[in-house]
């Protein structure tokens, strides 16, 4: 496995593209593995801490299966946000499949302009199963960093 | 899709918890409207014994052909559903679960959200089971034979516990002789126990016991190919050629007395060896073996000596040739070990008595070239010794302990002084790690001088009127040597490496063989049916050869069970034939070597037993030929559309 960048993801900067006013009806659809990000949103629950509504999780056994064409049909089909989330470096239950999905996430990055969708639509990191609060706090800095796209840029 | 397949819906309320934010009701009357039509019903507590029963007689009144549960998380009750539908003879694949409990009820504040949340789950999930196709677990039948590769102590240990417990071993070993490094140190750490002693009454069951008729030993034998997969591995083999007929041969070695040729004992580094010979008294099997390099008459020459006094007709066999053969084999347990790597730094390159570990503890050994002398390369009495500890470890040449040449150095120093009354032993270290409690028997009886220095760059060597001296330039430290041991790192043996390779198994750093987990697998290779003992996984001493010998055996025995076939899971990757390019793109990805390349058709092939579903292949096959059963392109993209609508 080799990818250019080293597989570490800041903080989504919410509250620089969060905006003020009324609350906006998104789409945002979010790929979880199975073993470690689906099973870190099911201990959210366990501990109650808040998930947006909008948010509308698609089980995959691996990160890895995401491909970014399947991506790309999500924002086709409507959503207006994407987030694959994946087990932390080293504990892949398929052994690297997230390092595959990051290095993919990344390509996608880069090529979202050029497709006409805004790259900040489109969100990847690491969740493993404990990581509840963790959960809770990027789906919702996402969901608010989406809502607050809305009206700034028409296209997709 | 034109016919919409009839689907029941179950709304479970877990005891109220989701009905507390969902409102079900609501929901139905969502639902009745649905162009689909499904079939709704509402459970207390779906996965209780008794309502399942229920749910089982609702299922089979309404007929349904496909089934969606909206209850808690997959990873919990997927099994039970899946079980539900099998016992109304539905196929259970054509199942689809919701999560709504954890995923929603208890994640999303408003009751309102919640139930519009649920209702687009189920309309998502309703989409999904449209294109659910019927599977199949499949039931294999696994062959309980084992083949060990590599018959040191760890290797040994694997097979006798295997044959204990009625299993047929194939055990591999390149040597001639087996037995692998212990059995050549006269003495072990920390007891001073005899290696021989200590490994032989294995060796000679294993040989000779009643368990010998369930292990076939091969001697001079090294595997050539691997293929198959858990539970049905073949493996080729290729013996060379020992001359001598086993059967035959009652050990006197008479022939070797007669041999006319001599070549060096690489086993005993040092002495030497007729071209017919043993390596050293008592090892076994107890056969000499012709070293077809240096035969006189294999190499076309007048001889025949060994021929003329063998007192056995037939014992030596000079038309014996290279045998191949397959053995079928449902696990393999990988023993092939460590060796240690000879280091010749500069400054000490060239003088004489200098030696490795390997060839010191054979100097010390009875059987070994100076018949357990402590003696110097002219056979006089050495006044001083330098062992030179982690020689090439911490960043030398590796960055790793070797982890037993604590141990070794500290035997060193006991015996030698032992033999060699007023000998200065000094032990040059880096680090001391002898951990616990036996080792600090030996530990507390050293009566060795202890420097320590700065790795290998450290030192140098002056021969003085008074004898040979190594300086520590770090510390300007003198050590008498008139003898020096070098102890080398430990690295993984050639038959470790080549074995790896064989088997397509990754390797650590240092070049040993990667376990699947450290800590909690170590015994495990990432491939299921390879299993891995000794030091094949980095260093370590003779108890924990024997221990993951045990270890190995015992997984290979409760993996594959005499009569328990193996339950394949049906959501694997399948490759369309059609479809495939043959870029084989997919081989490279597959984290467990599930795919193979189908030479004659021309395609990718997916083993269903090797494959874990993850859908890596299915996500970089570049012509869509792949697909993830249970997670196919088809079934996530009407998920997609069905959140999304
Ligand atoms: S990646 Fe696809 S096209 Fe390439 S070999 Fe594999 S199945 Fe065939
Ligand atoms: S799904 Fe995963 S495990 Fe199965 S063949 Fe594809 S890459 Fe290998």
């Amino acid at each position: 496995m080799s990818c250019q960048t080293m597989p570490d993801r800041a903080p989504y900067p919410a509250a620089e593209v969060m905006s003020a006013g009324a609350p906006t009806e998104v789409r945002i659809v979010a790929f979880l593995c199975n073993w470690c990000s689906y099973a870190g949103a099911d201990k959210t629950g366990m501990n109650q801490l808040p998930v947006p509504a909008e948010l509308s999780v698609v089980r995959v056994m691996c990160s890895g299966r995401v491909e970014p064409t399947l991506i790309l049909e999500t924002f086709q089909k409507g959503a207006d946000g994407v987030m694959v989330l994946a087990c932390h470096p080293g504990d892949c239950h398929y052994k690297e499949g997230n390092l595959r999905a990051f290095c993919r996430a990344e390509l996608l990055e880069r090529m979202m302009p050029q497709l006409g969708v805004n790259p900040a639509r489109f969100y990847f990191d690491y969740v493993s199963a404990a990581e509840a609060e963790k959960f809770s706090q990027v789906t919702n800095d996402f969901v608010a960093s989406i809502r607050a796209l809305a009206g700034t840029d028409s296209e997709r | 899709m034109n016919h919409q397949p009839k689907t029941a819906i179950i709304l479970c309320t877990c005891s109220g918890i989701i009905s507390e934010k969902i409102d079900w009701e609501k929901v139905r009357t969502q639902l009745a409207g649905h162009p689909d039509k499904p079939v709704v019903t509402t459970d207390e507590l779906a996965c209780g014994a008794d309502n399942l029963e229920k749910l089982a007689a609702w299922l089979k009144e309404q007929g349904p052909e496909r089934v969606v549960v909206a209850a808690c998380s997959p990873r919990e009750h997927e099994r039970t559903f899946r079980n539900l539908l099998t016992a109304v003879g539905i196929n259970p694949y054509y199942l689809q679960m919701i999560n709504v409990r954890e995923q929603v009820a208890w994640v999303t504040a408003d009751p309102d959200q919640a139930t519009r949340k649920a209702a687009r789950l189920i309309t998502a999930a309703l989409q999904r089971v449209g294109h659910h196709q019927p599977l199949m677990e499949r039931h294999v039948p696994v062959r309980t034979d084992v083949a060990v590769i590599g018959a040191g102590p760890a290797g040994i240990q694997a097979a006798l516990t295997l044959a204990r417990a009625g299993r047929i071993v194939t055990l591999i070993e390149k040597e001639p002789f087996f037995g692998g490094m212990p059995v050549r140190f006269e003495e072990l750490f920390p007891n001073l126990e005899c290696g021989p002693c200590l490994l032989e009454p294995g060796m000679g069951e294993l040989l000779h016991g009643p368990e010998s008729e369930h292990i076939k030993l091969l001697t001079l034998t090294e595997v050539t190919e691997v293929k198959g997969s858990f539970g049905n591995w073949q493996l080729t083999l290729r013996q060379q050629p020992r001359y001598i007929n086993p059967e035959l041969c009652i050990g006197c070695m008479i022939c070797a007395t007669v041999c006319p040729v001599r070549r060096e004992n690489r086993w005993n580094c040092g002495g030497e060896l007729a071209a017919v010979d043993g390596p050293f008294v008592g090892a076994l099997p107890n056969l000499p073996h012709v070293d077809a390099g240096h035969c006189l008459k294999l190499n076309g020459r007048e001889c025949g000596a060994c021929l003329a006094e063998c007192p056995v007709e037939g014992a030596l066999d000079f038309n014996d040739t290279i045998r191949d053969s397959v053995v079928e084999v449902g696990a393999i347990i990988v023993a092939t070990g460590a060796e240690e790597l000879p280091v010749s730094p500069p400054v000490f390159a060239g003088r004489d008595n200098v030696f490795s570990a390997y060839a010191f503890e054979r100097l010390l050994a009875m059987t070994g070239p100076s018949g357990g002398e402590l003696v110097k390369g002219d056979g006089s009495a050495p006044a001083s010794l330098a062992i030179v500890q982690c020689a090439g470890s911490f960043d030398d040449v590796v960055t790793y302990c070797s982890g037993t040449c604590c141990q070794a150095a500290l035997k060193y120093a006991h015996i030698s002084a032992a033999k060699r009354e007023g000998l200065t032993v000094t032990r040059l270290i880096r680090e001391q790690v002898v951990a616990g409690v036996n080792a600090a028997r030996l530990f507390n009886h050293d009566h060795s001088h202890v420097i320590r220095y700065r790795g290998l760059g450290d030192l140098t060597v002056a021969e003085t009127p008074n004898g040979r001296v190594i300086t520590c330039a770090s510390s300007g430290t003198q050590i008498p040597a008139d003898m020096i041991v070098l102890c080398g790192p430990t690295v993984p043996s050639q038959g470790t490496a080549q074995t790896a390779r064989l088997l397509e198994l990754g390797v650590d750093d240092a070049g040993f063989i990667a376990p699947i987990h450290a800590l909690s697998g170590s015994f495990l290779s990432p491939l299921k049916g390879i299993y891995l003992a000794g030091t094949c996984r980095g260093p370590g001493d003779i108890r924990e050869a024997f221990a993951s010998g045990t270890a190995a055996a015992g997984v290979a025995l409760s993996e594959l069970v005499e009569g328990r076939d193996l339950a394949v899971d049906p959501q694997v990757a399948v490759v369309d034939v059609e479809q495939c390019a043959g870029c084989k793109s997919c081989i490279r990805v597959c984290p467990y070597k599930a795919i193979s390349w189908n030479e004659v058709a021309k395609t990718a092939d997916v083993s269903d037993i090797l494959c874990r579903g993850c859908g890596t292949c299915v996500a970089v096959c570049p012509a869509g030929a792949i697909t993830a059963r249970g997670f196919s392109r088809a079934m996530l993209r009407a998920e997609i559309e069905g959140v999304l609508s």
